[in-house]
């Protein structure tokens, strides 16, 4: 049996764990192994990948402002022009505090030069507040899935089969077996909430991480909704309406609570075209998560939301020793090893009676 | 019977006389404000075919089938705005001077001119874009709940053996059958050697079932189920009524679908599947035209060409996607004069000129192919071989996976209290279905099991299936290939020309998973077939994708709302962790909104230099989280524009700050 080594094993199916593993081998010149499934073709939404999330701390929004036309280029010469496109999502609130948070949110994006506008009063319903953020960038990744399984081996990355055996060692390093071949990683990066789950023992599971039910619904075509991406941030309820109709809509909490919610928001009787419950990962103070369990363990990539990928360039600078100053400096608050009681990073975060 | 043109002479007896229609009653009824003429015992759907009408609609220009899987739903004329009235075509039995509207969205509904323009073979629905066509029935109220120590769905020689084993055992049992009689589909199949026929099984069992006073409801379709629960619409005496039914333990016997041969033209009037055109043939004595062309992946197809022929029908010719098929149903087929082309997968059909159907083939050796000559005939006939229906296995959260030599979902692990058996189970034979309706009752009561043998015969004399047949991909555009004959109306991916002109149109985003419908357990197996779906994703995709609608939920209260705290957690430490509140005022009067940022300059507004944000208004002003030290003059940022504010004075509430 043949054993290759490699610096890195990136273990994950987003596009955010595809673009780490392309770039950690092409721009920092380390030898990567990708192990992750292409889903976005066949299997039902869990998250999306747009330029903006709901974020609440000004050090965030500036890595993601810079990030952002760093990103769309890298994608546009990876997968086209077709891969990502334009639009202008909502984010909206209910609850007192979630509202609070947009007002914050608002404000900051504003500060960063984003054009962020309030909705009118009572604009989406009664008693309910949203803020629209104009000509945001989101990837398509039923086109970005297959472009960057592409380009990661043009980038050098060896990118195994889905169903190859792996093996995570505490120490960081892993496995992975495939047939007859089998590839020694120094560092393991489990680069998604699936690999996380499946990969992490519970003896090093970090207090930070908090596993939670999630559901994706699809509906069958409804009335046009306000916008074709909407963010609840009370429940972190997203509705992603397709051209022709449907609304693929995911959230932390059990498929009967779920759908009770999108029912509520959609007006009526919901008629299921698609529907998934999984489990998911969020992090006790809301903020993203980064780094080694236990200090020397494998590397997570947790709680990013929805823009996870454009967080990946700087990702790889810090795998890879060659981040900046500011990089390092909010991913060494972000570490997984923090201790969420009174957080210095913490975000707005969902209630977690409203994900039980 | 000018009036029912495809209605098959009963001059002579053969078994397409239509077993549950009355001859000698003939009524007439209303769809659409067309008159049609009928016979007691049809359902509006068969008494519409019989009197040609053959289409739904269009959809992108072209006609597309109307069929007992792709028919709208009728609402009484009396009522046209209750949509909730409305009921499935093929579930409503026809009564004298019956007037029914056909149910569809806004959007698929042709103005007055359309309607006095529709074909005559026409139900004239546009079915362009993702809506398929409604069904307000799913949506009914619940009117009554039932309880039940066992049910078993479908009411197939499978169903009828559970239900009779459940009775034995002592438990309170319903049947439930989503058309108006037992029996099922094993009559299309035939029978093995040593077997009963089809006709005795169902004889012998159905007057069991009646005799144990076993509950039977028919045209009742399980619309949505759980472990321990299903939610049931029933037609009766053209009425609709949903029910919720409770049971422990449930079996489904829900049996198979008929697979879709993939090819251009393959849902246009005139193309029907093998099942369905025995079930119109044998229940009410349908058939359109005088001729038939068959293309089959599955032995059952040559039978049906049998009976047809026996009914008076020129079968022209069977094609069979099997090179060398082997078949007892083949060789009687022979001796019926029938012509035989082995080897040739359909291609593309097309209307023929005047009437009928054309249809293209290609000579099928492995994966080559190449054109072959075109028939034409009155009909066509396809039949790509049988999935086991797990839908509603699917729904009670039952898993499955992709049989490669199969070529179809086979079910594996599923909730405690629900058991398949039959062909949803992925039997065969008729004698093995009818054992495992019993063995699905010993497993949940959790008795001992006896093995169910499965006796098929020899391949050598019976050639297995072959898989769905998938015509070769065409360049030039045609009709639409569909993936299923069901409610979705799945089109075969296809790459974007590159035309000339093919700039102006911006490449279509296709993908599985955007598909806003549920996708048929069949639209899955042919997805696996064209690679859209990996094999070993098959059963997750086909989970994932089941339509239901919703049955008992079990959601908890939404979180009563709370006063949030003064400072939230997204703001610890944000101002360093001996932030201060205070009142602030801006110099001119106006009101500071909750969130805008404090900076010590007019000139900065980088939100990572601010001093302080304000948190909410109060009567004594607004609240702001300061930074400490900061300076009693300050600015803040609002709609871009610089706002001077001043500190005014401590907030003094008892507030904890974050540290």
């Amino acid at each position: 049996m043949s054993q290759a080594q490699a610096d890195f094993a990136i273990l994950g199916t987003t596009p955010q764990a595809r673009l780490l593993a392309g770039l950690l081998a092409g721009t920092h010149g380390k030898s990567v192994v990708f192990v992750g499934e292409s889903r976005s073709g066949f299997r039902l939404p869990r998250d999306l990948d747009l330029s903006i999330a709901p974020l609440t701390r000004p050090d965030s929004w500036a890595l993601l402002r810079a990030a952002q036309p760093v990103v769309q280029k890298l994608i546009t010469r990876i997968g086209g022009r077709t891969s990502w496109g334009r639009l202008d999502p909502v984010l909206f609130a209910d609850s007192a505090e979630g509202q609070q948070a947009l007002a914050h949110i608002r404000q900051i994006a504003q500060g960063f030069g984003l054009a962020v506008e309030k909705l009118r009063p009572n604009a989406l319903s009664n008693g309910r507040e949203g803020v629209v953020f104009r000509d945001v960038t989101m990837i398509h990744r039923v086109v970005a899935e297959p472009a960057l399984d592409r380009w990661m081996v043009q980038q050098g990355a060896s990118v195994l089969d889905p169903r190859s055996d792996i093996v995570v060692h505490t120490d960081g390093s892993g496995e992975i077996r495939f047939g007859e071949a089998a590839i020694s990683a120094t560092q393991c990066v489990l680069a998604d909430d699936a690999a996380i789950l499946r990969h992490l023992p519970a003896e090093n599971w970090p207090t930070l991480l908090l596993r939670r039910p999630a559901t994706t619904i699809l509906t069958e075509p409804t009335g046009r909704i306000a916008a074709p991406v909407m963010l609840e941030i009370d429940s972190g309820l997203t509705l992603w309406q397709r051209p022709e109709g449907g609304v693929a809509a995911f959230a932390p909490g059990p498929m009967d609570n779920v759908l009770g919610k999108i029912s509520a928001l959609l007006g009526g009787t919901v008629h299921r075209a698609g529907q998934s419950q999984y489990e998911s990962l969020i992090t006790r103070d809301g903020a993203p998560a980064a780094g080694r369990i236990d200090g020397s363990g494998p590397d997570v990539l947790a709680g990013f939301g929805p823009s996870g990928m454009f967080f990946a360039p700087a990702l790889a600078r810090w795998l890879a020793g060659v981040a900046t100053e500011d990089e390092n400096r909010w991913l060494a608050a972000r570490l997984v090893t923090r201790s969420a009681h009174t957080s210095p990073v913490a975000e707005y975060a969902a209630p977690l009676e409203a994900m039980s | 019977m000018t009036g029912q043109p495809n209605r098959l002479a009963a001059t002579t007896p053969h078994q397409f006389s239509g077993s549950l229609i009355d001859r000698s009653k003939p009524l007439k009824f209303r769809l659409d404000g067309r008159i049609i003429e009928a016979f007691v015992g049809d359902s509006v759907l068969s008494a519409a075919l019989a009197a040609g009408i053959d289409t739904a609609g269009q959809r992108g220009g072209r006609p597309l089938a109307l069929s007992a899987r792709f028919a709208p739903s009728i609402i009484p004329v009396r009522h046209p705005g209750d949509t909730l009235r409305a009921l499935p075509m093929a579930r409503v039995s026809v009564t004298e001077g019956a007037d029914y509207l056909t149910v569809a969205g806004p959007a698929q509904r042709h103005g007055l001119l359309g309607r006095i323009l529709r074909p005559a073979r026409s139900l004239g629905l546009k079915l362009d874009g993702g809506q398929s066509l409604v069904q307000p029935w799913l949506d009914s109220p619940i009117e009554a709940e039932l309880e039940y120590d066992l049910v078993v769905v479908g009411g197939g020689v499978t169903g009828m053996a559970a239900a009779l084993a459940g009775n034995k055992a002592g438990l309170s049992v319903m049947l439930l059958e989503a058309t108006s009689l037992l029996g099922g589909h094993s009559r299309l199949f035939g029978t093995q050697d040593g077997e009963e026929t089809p006709d005795q099984s169902i004889e012998r069992l159905s007057s069991a079932v009646t005799k144990a006073g076993i509950a039977v409801q028919l045209c009742a379709e399980v619309t949505a189920q759980r472990p321990g629960l299903l939610r049931v619409h029933i037609v009766d005496a053209a009425q609709g009524r949903a029910v919720l039914i409770h049971a422990p333990r449930i079996i489904l016997a829900t049996g198979a679908v008929e697979r879709l041969p993939i090819f251009p033209g393959n849902r246009l009037p005139g193309v029907m599947g093998a099942l369905e055109a025995f079930e119109l043939a044998s229940r009410y004595g349908v058939w359109p035209g005088q001729t038939a062309l068959i293309a089959t992946a599955s032995n059952p197809a040559y039978r049906l060409a049998m009976l047809a022929s026996d009914a008076g029908v020129s079968v022209t010719r069977i094609l069979d996607t099997r090179p060398q098929p082997q078949s007892r149903f083949i060789e009687f087929a022979k001796a019926y004069g029938i012509t035989m082309a082995p080897g040739l997968v359909p291609a593309s059909a097309q209307p023929a000129k005047g009437r009928g159907i054309t249809l293209a083939s290609h000579l099928s050796a492995g994966r080559q192919t190449r054109p072959d000559a075109q028939v034409t005939g009155d009909r066509l006939i396809v039949c790509g071989g049988w999935q086991p229906d797990l839908t509603l296995w699917h729904m009670a959260g039952g898993h499955s996976r992709w049989n490669a030599q199969t070529h179809r979902l086979e079910p594996l692990d599923g909730p405690t209290g629900v058991a398949l058996a039959g062909s949803a189970a992925g039997y065969f034979s008729r004698h093995a279905a009818v054992d495992s309706g019993a063995d699905a009752v010993n497993m949940l009561l959790g008795r001992d099991r006896k093995p169910v043998h499965d006796v098929v015969i020899d391949p050598i004399h019976e050639t297995p299936d072959a898989p769905c047949p998938i015509s070769p991909l065409m360049p030039e555009a045609g009709p639409p290939a569909m993936l299923d004959s069901g409610l979705r109306l799945l089109e075969r991916p296809h790459a974007p020309s590159k035309g000339r002109l093919s700039w102006r149109k911006k490449p279509r985003l296709w993908s599985l998973a955007d598909t806003p419908q549920s996708l048929d357990i069949a639209a899955i197996a042919a997805g696996v077939q064209l690679d859209v779906i990996p094999a070993d994703r098959a059963g997750i995709v086909a989970q994932e994708r089941v339509g239901m609608v919703v049955i008992g939920t079990n959601s908890t209260p939404p979180p009563q709302p709370v006063t949030p705290p003064l400072v939230p957690a997204f703001l610890a430490a944000r101002f360093g962790s001996d932030a201060e509140l205070w009142l602030v005022a801006p110099v001119e009067p106006r009101m500071l909104d909750p969130g805008s940022l404090i900076h010590r300059s007019s000139s900065d507004h980088d939100p990572r230099h601010a001093v302080g944000v304000i948190l909410r208004t109060s009567d004594k002003g607004a609240i702001a989280l300061m930074a400490r030290q900061a300076p009693q003059t300050l600015s803040l940022r609002d709609h871009g524009r610089a706002i001077p504010i001043r500190l005014v004075a401590p907030y003094m509430e008892d507030v904890r700050l974050p540290q």
